[in-house]
């Protein structure tokens, strides 16, 4: 399922350098860290807060065909749930391939329940998700 | 800049190229959206506010 991920923040890709070489905890890091001085990519998705001139944390799903499919935002003081992220990708390459299907909240992986919505499904969906 | 719309789910990303520095090679590169569409990848954006800072 090739999929790149870049970080993103405005500093510049040598500050990254600097950071990278020096913060112990980013160590096993190797995703390329991508830099927005001017804060055009991040004002593209949304997140650049004009005020402080930092991206909020965002992070953002696209296809292979470049269409945006995902997209969760937090506040400076709450980090992401890697596991959340990783189970939304699987969802989006796995729905890519099925396209009458969808996945419900509690899917996590390929093989677990998903709905294909109907006109018999409506107002069945509890029933749907115990078969 | 309020008047400014943000991209949208289901919308076509603009194409974008920026600067990186490549853990991986320890070396400068460049991440473009086109080449990933020309390689048929799937990308994830993942922004965060400030190097120096906690992620």
């Amino acid at each position: 399922m090739g999929c790149d991920v870049v970080t993103v923040s405005t500093d510049t890709k040598f500050v990254h350098l600097a950071w990278r070489e020096h913060e112990k905890e980013l160590a096993k890091v190797t995703y390329p860290m991508g830099a927005d001085p001017t804060g055009s990519l991040s004002r593209t998705f949304g997140v650049l807060d004009e005020a402080s001139g930092l991206a909020l944390r965002g992070t953002f799903i696209i296809n292979p065909e470049g269409i945006l499919l995902g997209s969760e935002m937090n506040f400076y003081n709450l980090g992401r749930n890697i596991d959340e992220l990783m189970r939304k990708f699987k969802a989006n390459v796995y729905l890519a391939r099925k396209t009458s299907e969808a996945c419900p909240s509690k899917w996590k992986d390929e093989g677990d329940k998903t709905l294909a919505p109907s006109a018999r499904m409506v107002g069945k969906v509890h029933e749907a998700l115990q078969v | 800049m309020s008047d400014y719309t943000p991209l949208k789910l289901g919308q076509r990303v603009p194409d974008f190229d920026l600067d990186t520095y490549e853990p991986a090679r320890g070396d400068f590169g460049t991440f473009s959206l086109a080449s990933q569409l020309a390689r048929k990848r799937w990308t994830i954006l993942f922004f965060y506010p400030a190097d120096f800072t906690f992620v």
